[in-house]
């Protein structure tokens, strides 16, 4: 089943900027496998003082990971203006 | 290494200029760039040029739509590949129809030489992968590698499941062993550019912003460098394909790089054919013009062989062989056609007969036009009548085949109030709000925008640039200078041979006439001829006077061959009096002319180079004056110069005395010269030019006193033979209006040249004795024209059919086809014209002529109202089902006649202009009463009077000016002549809003004096007349004393100045007309619904 999160999550990247390890309520998740990565714009016409020249973008991971032997998909949400990572979804 | 690349050429849909993307790709190492602009090579000249300026290899294609959303790149190799890709996008332009190109796997195959398709997402290849077809995907792919070369493209902008989609078209690739290249399909430079890509989405589908709308929601569609590049192909395929990947991409693009000149022809030119030894054409062709013009002596003799040896050295004598016959065919066609520009100052051009003034004798000189030292093909413009352009053009296309011959395109670029209005609708304003915001703008940048809110008097009260609004402004001035829309040049024509369109994309423009895809920048680093036939209103205004002048007393006039030296002429000139006349009508000309009172041909050629921004701003005005009226010595830096600066009193005013004066100095010639007036801002020139003029003796003061007014004033100087080109119908119209005036008002009133509102130029007929015709259905014409008053008596001018609003053509030819006519019934049967268009012509009298004062135009108004309700559109051409009866028994006389003011409002609301008499006319009670000075009696006035004037505003204008402030100026009429008002900064935050606002006004000022006869008024203060009407006619004279006395906000400082390096300062906003709605239209203060009553 799916559950939604949106906790605060560490993200260790490798060289190539994939997520490679990242700490969730205290315990460390290592990346197997990469299943999906997409980015979106933000929705700049919609917010009420939208700094148009800022740009900025949402990035998502979706992950094969494991927190010890049982592997969970998890899908993290990276802001790139504000630098901050989420974990939005996870699948167990 | 970018192999897919849209640039701001890309309409709607791409947002760098091609010069940002070289620059970028250079800064970020890359050797090769290409830029494949969808639809169109609108910007390959472009890319070429920016390349070779960034050090950068080009490559060109095109994105091409197949229809739907399907599209595919084509890559040019080699010259046969931009031979092809030319041919290919001007196959899917024809295909397409105008507008709407449509390219097909077929077309493509047609034109397949050296061309390599690259199918990326958008292609039916794609399509069918992102479909999880890969049976039809390999089905179509072996399809198009049967049509062309062909390579897969991968792009992966990282929107959700991009990134497999790619990861299985590559695969798809290796499986059929067919190359793949990766590609990033870019639209602009940075990530932060993606708003405006987004604006753009929506605007090309017309459709508010949401993100289902949108092509770009990753916001990655920007030129990235190559280790970015190697990270999209690794998150796409792994790290050992990536690099496979980039290989074959650099491979390809290096490929495809071209060579300006052995591949596009850049090196050369590209001329029509011309049969035999051009050059020996052209010298008997010269010297048979030195016999036709009676030209001979050794300084013609010298002058001919030193301009034919330029033109043999530089191997363009066919360019000129082919300019003289255009001009010819032209001609010949019977089009009045003048030469403009440098190309006056040639000899060789007066002998073949393309300019008709003796550059000799005007002292113009050939290196302004044609020297060793200047590259490229010459310009010579010629200006034809500009109702018969395109006449001209046809003339052309005949000529010259219409695949040898295309006409110059241009690009429309995003300004302040298209920008608005395209980036408003996005955010989803409603209309009206838009409308009204964009319209509260000047014509300005768009990148302007900002400033203006806060500059300008008549925004900064406005309260835009709040909330949402902000957005939008922020969004705008993004858009600016963004291409959105191609257009036809207003004058140039391409004219060259069966190769034409493997060197250029021709599309059709509006009008149907092939149009390359190139600028007039782009054709002449092409290497192609551009003779520019430019329309001129005055031509065909004064082609009408003489036509007109032959129609009613038989006399043919030649205007060329018009002595220019009558003095009749110049005495009007010296009036001022020259509303109509080229290029001396407006309200600074006709002040300077007062002052400068010309008195043959070459004193127009001065006033005209005087009256430019450059020389009013550098103060050379006014010491030529003096020195002109004898209050000043004529002062020259040197003896030697003063052959040279004679004509301008000391000064120096044209480009041709820069020349002579830096030969003169340094000994360098005239070629030399021309080269270094180009350059005369660079340090270099500076340098040369002191060490020259030391070497040859002159002392270090001299030759400081004459580098600074060369730097001075030289940038600013003006083409004598331009100005003396612009003189020849300067001074044919002044003779005109002295010695056919009713022909000339009949020209210029239907062919409208110049800067004022109609009713101003006949209100100036008036003046000059011209008796003015009202409209009659059995006497206008569809122009205007001379009728005598009476038989034997003074000529008049009718009005023309065509000035009523909404007439059409088809109406003015049947009514003009169906005289005479008997009744008004009998017009409403055969002239077949609109109930609106019908009432519009009984209104303003058009029926008086028929039905006499007996039956007044109120009657005629019900019956035309019968006619139509008794009218059934006849099924069958003729039969008029009518019931006769029911018209006809209306009596006469049962309503009242029109008064005189409502018949002046049926004129102004109608025909734009009061014919029966002038508007102002019906407010002299008022203006009585105030004490307000007539134009007639300002130049009585002492100079310092403070004084009232009033009229109908007939111009405004913020040119540039000395002190660099934004000064408005403005002319009212007011029935008894102009009155020249200037508004400087202290006054606009208080006047600016009623000036551009108002129609008819009173205006308080200083009276100043221009000269010996012209007065202008200092405005401090300024109402709009008809609320001071309303005032006097409700409260009386007190209480609009008291509205006039009521004081306004101070003055503050209309933007920043502008300083250029002469120290001329300049204001943001000079020559750039106003901010909200014009005035123009709106002839009367109306009360909403009814058409409110006239002051009487």
């Amino acid at each position: 089943m799916t559950r939604v999160f949106g906790d605060p999550v560490d993200v260790l990247l490798g060289g190539d900027g994939r997520p490679v390890r990242f700490v969730w309520r205290g315990r460390r998740h290592t990346v197997r496998r990469v299943l999906e990565h997409w980015v979106t714009t933000r929705d700049w016409w919609h917010e009420q003082d939208p700094a148009v020249e800022a740009g900025g973008e949402r990035e998502f991971w979706r992950v094969e990971a494991t927190p010890d032997r049982e592997i969970g998909v998890y899908e993290l949400r990276h802001d790139t203006a504000a630098g901050t990572w989420r974990l939005s979804r996870v699948w167990d | 290494m970018h192999l897919h690349v849209a640039s701001a050429y890309s309409l709607r849909h791409g947002v760098a200029t091609p010069a940002a993307l070289a620059a970028r790709a250079a800064e970020l190492g890359m050797e090769t760039l290409a830029l494949t602009d969808r639809d169109g090579l609108y910007g390959a000249v472009r890319h070429v040029r920016a390349c070779a300026a960034a050090g950068i290899a080009p490559v060109l294609g095109g994105d091409l739509g197949l229809g739907g959303d399907e599209r595919v790149v084509v890559l040019a190799e080699g010259a046969a590949g931009w031979r092809s890709l030319c041919r290919l996008v001007t196959a899917a332009h024809e295909a397409g129809g105008r507008g709407a190109p449509v390219a097909t796997r077929e077309l493509i195959g047609a034109h397949a030489e050296g061309l390599v398709v690259l199918l990326g997402p958008a292609s039916d290849v794609g399509r069918a992968i992102a479909a999880r077809r890969p049976d039809v995907a390999a089905r179509r792919l072996a399809a198009w590698r049967g049509t062309a070369e062909t390579v897969i493209e991968i792009v992966n902008h990282h929107d959700a499941g991009e990134g497999p989609r790619a990861a299985r078209l590559l695969a798809l690739a290796r499986e059929a062993g067919v190359p793949a290249v990766l590609a990033n399909a870019v639209r602009y430079l940075e990530p932060a550019d993606h708003p405006v890509a987004q604006v753009l989405d929506v605007t090309r589908r017309l459709v508010p912003l949401h993100r289902r709308h949108l092509d770009d929601r990753t916001g990655h569609a920007y030129l990235k460098s190559l280790p970015e590049m190697r990270r999209v192909a690794a998150l796409t395929c792994g790290d050992d394909e990536a690099d496979a990947l980039l290989d074959a991409t650099r491979r390809l693009a290096e490929r495809c790089v071209l060579d300006p000149g052995r591949d596009l022809g850049m090196d050369g030119v590209h001329l029509p054919p011309v049969e035999g030894d051009a050059q020996a054409r052209l010298a008997a062709r010269c010297a048979d013009g030195l016999v036709r013009r009676g030209l001979r002596g050794r300084r013609v003799e010298e002058r001919l062989a030193a301009e034919l040896a330029v033109i043999a050295r530089k191997g363009y004598a066919a360019y000129f062989l082919t300019v003289a016959d255009a001009a010819a065919l032209i001609r010949g066609r019977g089009i009045r056609c003048a030469i403009r520009g440098s190309g006056a100052g040639s000899l060789v051009n007066h002998l073949l007969g393309i300019g008709d003034l003796d550059p000799l004798r005007h002292d113009l000189l050939m290196e302004r036009f044609l020297a060793d030292s200047r590259t490229g093909l010459p310009d010579i413009d010629l200006d034809v009548e500009s109702a018969r352009r395109l006449e001209a053009y046809d003339v052309l296309f005949d000529r010259y085949g219409t695949r040898n011959t295309a006409c110059v395109s241009m690009m429309e670029t995003y300004r302040a109030r298209s920008a608005i209005r395209d980036v408003g609708n996005a955010i989803g304003l409603p209309p009206g709000e838009i409308d009204a915001v964009a319209k509260a703008f000047p014509r300005i940048r768009a990148s302007q925008i900002g400033a203006a809110l806060d500059d300008l008097p008549e925004l900064r009260q406005s309260n835009l640039g709040r909330g949402l609004l902000g957005v939008l402004f922020r969004i705008a001035e993004r858009l600016d200078g963004l291409p959105r829309h191609i257009a036809m040049h207003p004058c140039g024509v391409v004219l060259s041979n069966a190769t034409l369109r493997d060197r250029t994309p021709v599309e059709s423009s509006v009008l149907g006439y092939p149009m390359t895809q190139f600028d007039k920048d782009d054709v002449e680093a092409m290497g192609l001829l551009k003779l520019d036939v430019l329309g001129v209103r005055m031509q065909s205004a004064m082609a009408h006077a003489v036509a007109e002048v032959a129609r009613t007393d038989g006399t043919e006039i030649d205007l060329e061959a018009v002595p220019l030296d009558d003095p009749a002429t110049f005495e009007l000139i010296r009036t001022s009096r020259t509303l109509g006349c080229f290029q001396i009508e407006s309200p600074g000309q006709r002040e300077l002319i007062g002052r400068l009172q010309p008195r043959d041909l070459d004193d127009l050629v001065i006033d005209i180079s005087l009256f430019r921004p450059g020389p009013v701003a550098s103060d050379m005005v006014s010491p030529f004056l003096a020195a002109r009226e004898g209050t000043r010595e004529p002062a020259y830096p040197h003896p030697d110069l003063e052959p040279i600066l004679r004509e301008s009193l000391g000064g120096i005013v044209f480009h041709e005395q820069v020349l002579r004066v830096l030969d003169a100095m340094t000994g360098c010639g005239l070629s030399t010269a021309e080269a270094a007036r180009r350059a005369l801002n660079e340090p270099a020139v500076a340098a040369w030019f002191r060490e020259a003029a030391l070497a040859r003796g002159y002392d270090t003061a001299t030759v400081e006193k004459v580098w600074a007014m060369l730097a001075a004033f030289g940038s600013f100087g003006f083409c004598k033979a331009h100005a003396a080109a612009f003189a020849m119908p300067t001074y044919q119209s002044a003779w005109l209006k002295r010695h056919h005036p009713a022909a000339f008002y009949a020209g210029v009133l239907t062919h409208d040249p110049g800067m004022y509102p109609k009713r101003v130029i006949l209100d100036d007929a008036r003046h000059f004795g011209v008796p003015i015709l009202p409209l009659d259905v059995n006497r206008s014409g569809a122009a205007w024209h001379v009728e005598p008053v009476s038989a034997g008596g003074p000529a008049g001018i009718r009005v023309a059919l065509a000035e009523v609003k909404g007439i059409s053509d088809a109406e003015v030819g049947r009514i003009t086809g169906g005289r005479p006519y008997d009744s008004l019934t009998d017009f409403w049967e055969r002239a077949r014209v609109s109930r609106p268009v019908a009432e519009r012509l009984v209104l303003t009298g058009a029926f008086d002529g028929i039905h006499g004062p007996d039956v007044p135009r109120r009657d005629l108004l019900c019956r035309v109202g019968a006619l139509d309700r008794g009218t059934v559109r006849p099924p069958v051409e003729g039969q008029l089902p009518l019931d006769m009866d029911v018209t006809e028994r209306i009596p006469a006389g049962e309503l009242p006649p029109m008064t005189p003011a409502e018949i002046v409002e049926a004129e102004l609301d109608i025909l734009g202009m009061d014919v029966s008499r002038h508007v102002l006319g019906f407010y002299d009670g008022l203006l009585a009463a105030l004490g307000v000075v007539r134009a007639a009696d300002l130049p009585g006035r002492p100079a310092g009077a403070d004084v009232l004037v009033a009229g109908v505003k007939v111009a405004t204008q913020t040119p540039a000016v000395r002190s660099g402030q934004r000064v408005i100026f403005a002319t009212l009429d007011d029935a008894t002549g102009p009155v020249d008002l200037a508004f400087f900064e202290s006054v606009q935050d208080r006047c600016a809003a009623t000036v551009f606002g108002s129609w008819l006004m009173v205006a308080r000022g200083r009276v100043r004096r221009a000269g010996a006869r012209a007065v202008s008024i200092t405005a401090a203060a300024c109402w709009d007349l008809s609320v001071l009407h309303e005032t006097w006619r409700r409260d009386g004279l007190d209480a609009v004393r008291a509205l006039m006395a009521r004081p306004g906000p101070p003055g503050r400082p209309v933007g920043r100045r502008i300083v250029r390096p002469t120290g001329f300062a300049m204001s943001p906003y000079a020559d750039i007309g106003h901010a909200g709605p014009s005035a123009k239209r709106i002839l009367w203060h109306t009360s909403g619904g009814s058409s409110g009553p006239l002051p009487s």
